[in-house]
């Protein structure tokens, strides 16, 4: 008799029996995980899935399960946002190119609001807008990525299709052009005066858009540019931000995070394509907190050693593995960044406070386990430091 | 670029125990890794993490140079900011900790250990010498591949006879300047200036100062 197999939890499911192998999903697919077999069956192979949703929100017999953003909870969410905001107006936008509040008013001209966030828009269903129309928004506004700037490579077009689709239905059902779509972007923001031309840049942006033009300027072609903050974290003369995530903004967060915690205090920042934060963006614990960032080379060795000054036990960033990486595998130079820093922290015995380690929301225990393990190793290590 | 690396951080600590205030200065010119404003404060982080665990509290502020060795151009930008400062911690090279110390009363401390003038092979993250500074220039005649810094003899007249397989013999993982060199004259077609004799060195022409 052969012992099961306990099998790992995944981020999407194919329910077999459903699918009419129609081929929606293989065909809208950005990275190959769903495919027509040779017997014309579609196979998901979970390995390659980025979990951009894209087959979920699109699939028409439902044979696509995901344990993120499904129908329920973007109902339960949206139903619950309705009631909080008292506004008839809904924004949903992609984390990717979520700008602040105060942009999101100017950018649509509206003033009080409800707002959805999730890693792509692509992945929330026609459905859910309709089910939102139902709830009583009469303004839906979508915030997608650029075309070219869209993680999931797809996202954005199919978002412009649906809102297209679905404004065409909801006019000619009498609701007239509910759904506004406006595409964003967030980007590098350069200093000129702070530029010391050290060409860090130049070799760090995996996209060319950093160039040494003139002696001593640095410009951006910021058609290029794809807002990994990797030039940002390695700017030696802190001239690069980048928008949205800018240096200071990430600090305050840091402070307004360690005034709340309970110790021992674990920070954690994650890559918002390695881990899909849950909808009412809690956290686990009181002693835990967790800053969402474009991509761990966003992550600032100078950021890391904050925490730890401001009274952090244990900093842990959660990256896309190299291959899994939005960003041209620019998460593979973060590590080397990390590593850097781990080695220098390590002449002051702060070396095991920091942990860097590669999840993917394919397999969503996997960051649940790795935290799990570092927080024990921090509180294990605080109680061994009071005694 | 001029190359140094960070000297342990318990050194450091230990320089700066008996003061209190201290101030980190970068230079923003030719130290490579570059060591400026980033590289300032995120030194000054960790001496005061550092700091704490030996039971020192110390106050930091970081600034930087735009080049630190010009006593002139640092004494006009660093002016504001020296006040109140105990001690300076710098990030450049050894000239520019010689000429804060030569124009602030407060005493300036090295940070780093300066290796020598290099470039950095930014994949591998490894930063070597390309020039010895030794006063007579013979790169137009070596296809533009220093002997003097690339070969580990400094040798000007050809390869030894301990060059295996492009390798020198002092260290298997050291290219052989000298091989280098005739790889690179020959894509030059140019390998007919390895027949030329050439003086020997005359090491006096290195000299320790010159007319400006």
């Amino acid at each position: 008799m052969s012992t099961p197999v306990t099998q790992e939890a995944v981020g999407v499911r194919q329910d077999v029996d459903r699918c009419s192998s129609c081929c929606v999903c293989s065909t809208l697919c950005p990275y190959e995980a769903l495919k027509k077999d040779t017997a014309g069956k579609i196979t998901l192979d979970i390995a390659r899935c980025q979990v951009c949703g894209l087959c979920y929100s699109t699939c028409p017999a439902k044979a696509i399960d995901t344990v993120y953003y499904d129908v329920d909870s973007l109902t339960g969410y949206l139903e619950n946002a309705r009631r909080e905001s008292g506004s008839d107006t809904l924004v949903i936008m992609c984390k990717g190119s979520a700008p602040d509040s105060a942009k999101v008013q100017e950018m649509f001209g509206v003033s009080q609001f409800a707002t959805l966030s999730v890693p792509c828009v692509g992945r929330v269903p026609e459905e859910i807008f309709l089910k939102a129309i139902l709830m009583g928004f009469n303004e839906i506004d979508v915030l997608a990525c650029e075309e070219d700037y869209c993680r999931f490579v797809r996202g954005s077009p199919v978002t412009s299709r649906k809102v297209a689709g679905l404004n065409a239905v909801l006019e000619q059902l009498g609701w007239g052009k509910v759904i506004n779509l406006k595409k964003n972007s967030l980007k590098v923001k350069a200093t000129s005066e702070l530029c010391i031309a050290c060409g860090n840049c130049v070799y760090y942006c995996p996209y060319h858009a950093a160039k040494l033009n003139s002696p001593g300027v640095i410009s951006f072609d910021l058609s290029l540019c794809r807002g990994c903050g990797l030039c940002t974290a390695m700017c030696p003369a802190l001239a690069l931000d980048l928008e949205n995530w800018e240096r200071e903004r990430i600090s305050t967060l840091i402070s307004q995070h360690v005034i709340d915690m309970t110790s021992p205090r674990i920070l954690v920042f994650r890559c918002q394509w390695a881990v899909f934060p849950s909808l009412n963006g809690q956290s686990p614990a009181s002693n835990i907190r967790f800053i969402d960032l474009p991509c761990a080379s966003r992550v600032d060795t100078f950021h890391i050693l904050e925490a730890f000054q401001k009274g952090v036990e244990g900093v842990m960033i959660a990256a896309c593995s190299e291959d899994d990486c939005k960003q041209e595998k620019a998460s593979g130079k973060a590590q080397r960044s990390v590593a850097k820093l781990q080695a220098r922290l390590g002449q002051i015995g702060f070396q095991d406070k920091l942990y860097f380690c590669t999840v993917a929301p394919r397999y969503p225990d996997r960051f649940i386990k790795e935290l799990e393990q570092f927080s024990q190793k921090i509180c294990q290590a605080n109680k061994k430091e009071a005694t | 670029m001029i190359v140094t690396t960070q000297k342990p951080l318990d050194e450091v600590l230990d320089f700066i125990s008996p003061y209190d205030n201290i101030l980190l200065v970068g230079c923003d010119g030719c130290t490579q890794p570059p060591r400026g404003i980033r590289e300032a404060r995120t030194l000054g982080q960790l001496l005061e993490l550092g700091g704490k665990l030996r039971g020192k509290s110390f106050t930091f502020k970081a600034t930087t140079t735009a080049k630190q060795c010009d006593p002139y151009l640092t004494a006009s930008m660093l002016k504001p900011q020296i006040e109140g400062a105990d001690a300076i911690l710098s990030l450049a090279c050894g000239i520019g900790v010689q000429t804060l110390a030569q124009i602030f009363p407060v005493p300036a401390f090295p940070t780093q250990n300066t290796h020598f003038m290099g470039a950095e092979e930014r994949e591998a993250g490894i930063l070597e010498e390309r020039c010895a500074g030794c006063g007579n220039c013979l790169l137009a005649v070596t296809g533009g591949i220093c002997p003097v810094a690339r070969c580990s003899k400094g040798l000007i007249t050809g390869a030894c006879g301990g060059s295996k397989a492009g390798k020198c013999e002092l260290s298997p993982e050291r290219d052989c300047g000298w091989v280098l060199i005739y790889n690179q004259l020959k894509r030059l077609g140019k390998l007919e200036l390895l027949k030329e004799t050439r003086p020997p060195r005359d090491y006096q022409l290195k000299g320790w100062k010159v007319t400006a």
